[in-house]
């Protein structure tokens, strides 16, 4: 295997006296696809807030491309190339959709104010170019949303807001992208429908390489490449789906003890 | 087109008829008239619908008439110096709105310190006037490049809260403001600053009366021209930044500020920055109010003004530029004109608002989306 383009080291989480991640390492190639699952409550959103920025860990070390990631701000390490989606969707309700968007490339733009004032048609030029950038990408990520754009992105029901997260994330162009239960709140169809817009978006950008926190089994079985299982903030396990499944500490720990393997819950 | 003369020249006459109104019975029947507008834009979105994109697709006739209009107004006002002076001061409001609506209404933080970056422009400008003889037009911006220096220090410990306790600190900015100008003695402490000279240009006097095509017209009218053109730039850099990557900086901030820090934005940057605008474009409005009436006191820029202006951006409708004017331009008008009623005049003065924002819970004119042409 090539170096890998994004890997955790030893990654420790205290929040005064509870840990909340113990030495967890990691790696993801790239172009893979790596499913992350556990427990609520395993240090799933956990590692997403440490590779974002979000979170400093307590030790250990993040590394994009080789690069040290502690300590680097949330809004720089977009930059870079790791964008995200939340769990509960927060998107910008009160802007439009294809403004999400937009702001999605605030790091790929860079007129401030004194453009903004004095120099209108650089500036101006800038946000056209973004707008048209944006629409191809709704576009990319599906026709539906794409058709809804100057609707307020409050009023979009659920699966769409979920997606329109992915466009607005995408919109930085990462080389990582983190996927915090995108299909939370999906039934069947929906969730048929994102596992084919991500794999469009894959076919579309193979070098990206994606981190997905699921918990539909469904989505876990077809789409990652490799499964990591995390349980009280450590890894259980890590490996393809099928082996991860039959190992006996990972059926005790999630699949057993939420019952069917086919569905837990969402 | 006849749409645009029409909305524009109503609410012209409109402001015309309200600024010379006297009786107490046709101030009531005109803010009646006000309320009956807004109920219909509020029943009928459509009507507002239509209106607005008439403006949008014509926008060049609209400013250009909008201009004319301003221009051509104090000729309509009999030569009251009264309506003129309160015009000026609404154009000043405006302004002050115009800028803490880069805050409150772009990006929601809330800034109890308008009133005191209002302030120390208005005392820069003043104490440059006076200890050193600097005409007006290079006071004006050093006042606002002073004003400025103050929004950035005010600007980097608010980075450190955020809401509630962020206008604490903003308000307590402002209380030490207040506190400073009462009692340090080169401000002249609680008696102010007496003698700003009056601003020239080209040898003329602002305070001397404005003489246009043999039509006089009283020595206000000077800085109801040097005020409408703060409003004017004022609302231009508001439209330019509205539209521009630096709003939509700000609106994602106001929206989510942690899914903001995610897509790249730099937040604690975008804050500071909403504080230098805000005061920059306060301290230009502090200048020219100290060179209008010659005398400031700490009293012009307490707390209560902070509030006023605040007032103004929730009432006219946050982060809509026109909104924001016409709530400026309405609450300095009101207490004015509710004199009639004497003792009750801010009980009325309350209700009324109120009376707005029960009909129109978002502001006069809310915010809007953004429309991209392809």
């Amino acid at each position: 295997m090539a170096s890998p383009i994004l890997e955790g080291e030893r990654l420790t989480m205290r929040f005064g006296g509870l840990v909340a991640m113990a030495e967890v390492s990691f790696e993801l190639a790239r172009g893979e696809i790596l499913g992350i699952i556990g427990p609520n409550g395993a240090g799933k959103s956990t590692l997403f807030n440490i590779i974002s920025g979000l979170y400093v860990p307590s030790s250990g070390e993040v590394r994009l491309e080789g690069q040290r990631l502690n300590g680097v701000p949330a809004h720089t390490i977009v930059g870079r190339g790791i964008a995200r989606t939340f769990q509960s969707s927060r998107l910008f309700g009160d802007l439009s959709v294809l403004d999400n968007v937009i702001v999605g490339r605030h790091t790929q733009t860079h007129c401030g104010v004194f453009d903004a004032i004095f120099r209108r048609g650089r500036a101006n030029g800038e946000l056209k170019r973004a707008a048209a950038h944006s629409e191809h990408l709704l576009r990319t990520v599906s026709h539906n949303l794409f058709e809804q754009r100057h609707r307020p992105a409050a009023e979009l029901p659920q699966a769409d807001r979920r997606r329109l997260e992915i466009a607005r994330a995408l919109a930085s162009e990462p080389k990582v992208l983190l996927l915090d239960e995108p299909s939370s709140g999906m039934d069947d169809a929906d969730t048929d429908a994102l596992m084919d817009d991500i794999r469009s978006v894959c076919a579309e950008t193979p070098d990206l390489s994606l981190m997905i926190v699921e918990h539909d089994m469904r989505l876990v079985a077809a789409l990652p490449h490799r499964v990591m299982v995390l349980d009280y903030g450590q890894k259980l396990a890590d490996g393809p789906f099928e082996e991860v499944r039959r190992i006996p500490r990972v059926q005790e720990a999630y699949l057993g003890r939420r019952g069917a393997a086919s569905h837990a819950e969402g | 087109m006849a749409l645009i003369v029409a909305t524009e020249a109503v609410g012209a006459v409109f402001l015309r008829q309200f600024l010379l109104a006297d009786d107490w019975r046709l101030i009531v029947t005109l803010l009646a008239i006000f309320a009956a507008a807004l109920v219909a834009f509020e029943r009928r979105p459509n009507l507002e619908g239509v209106i607005a994109s008439a403006f949008r697709t014509q926008s060049g006739f609209a400013i250009l008439l909008g201009v004319a209009l301003v221009a051509l107004f104090p000729f309509a006002l009999e030569k009251n110096t009264y309506a003129l002076h309160l015009c000026v001061v609404a154009q000043l409001y405006a302004a002050l709105a115009l800028a803490l609506n880069f805050q409150l209404g772009s990006a929601n933080i809330p800034n109890f310190a308008t009133g005191a970056s209002y302030g120390i422009g208005a005392y820069a400008s003043a104490l440059l006037a006076l200890n050193f003889d600097v005409s007006f037009w290079i006071a004006l911006p050093a006042a606002a490049i002073v004003a400025t220096a103050f929004g950035f220090l005010l600007g980097i410990p608010s980075m450190r809260t955020r809401e509630s306790y962020l206008a604490l600190v903003t308000i307590a900015f402002g209380v030490v403001i207040n506190q400073l100008l009462n009692t340090l003695d080169f401000t002249g402490g609680p008696n102010g600053l007496v003698g700003i000279p009056a601003p020239q240009i080209f040898g003329h006097s602002f305070a001397s009366p404005l003489v246009v095509l043999g039509y006089e017209l009283p020595p206000q009218a000077n800085f109801y021209y040097l005020s409408a053109m703060l409003v004017f730039v004022a609302i231009l850099f508001a439209e330019r930044l509205h539209n521009s990557r630096v709003g939509l900086a700000w609106n994602a901030l106001r929206a989510d500020e942690l899914a903001a820090r995610c897509q790249g934005i730099n937040t604690t940057w975008y804050k500071v920055l909403a504080f230098a605008v805000d005061a920059f474009l306060a301290g230009f409005a502090g200048t020219i109010y100290a060179f209008y009436v010659g005398f400031i006191s700490p009293e012009n820029f307490t707390f209560l003004v902070s509030v006023t202006i605040m007032t103004m951006v929730i009432a006219g409708g946050m982060d809509n530029i026109l909104g924001v004017v016409v709530g400026a331009v309405l609450l300095t008008l009101l207490p004015e004109k509710l004199r009639a009623f004497s003792d009750y005049r801010i009980l009325f003065f309350g209700v009324t608002v109120i009376g707005f924002l029960l009909i129109r819970p978002q502001g006069i004119f809310p915010k809007r989306l953004r429309q991209y042409e392809a």
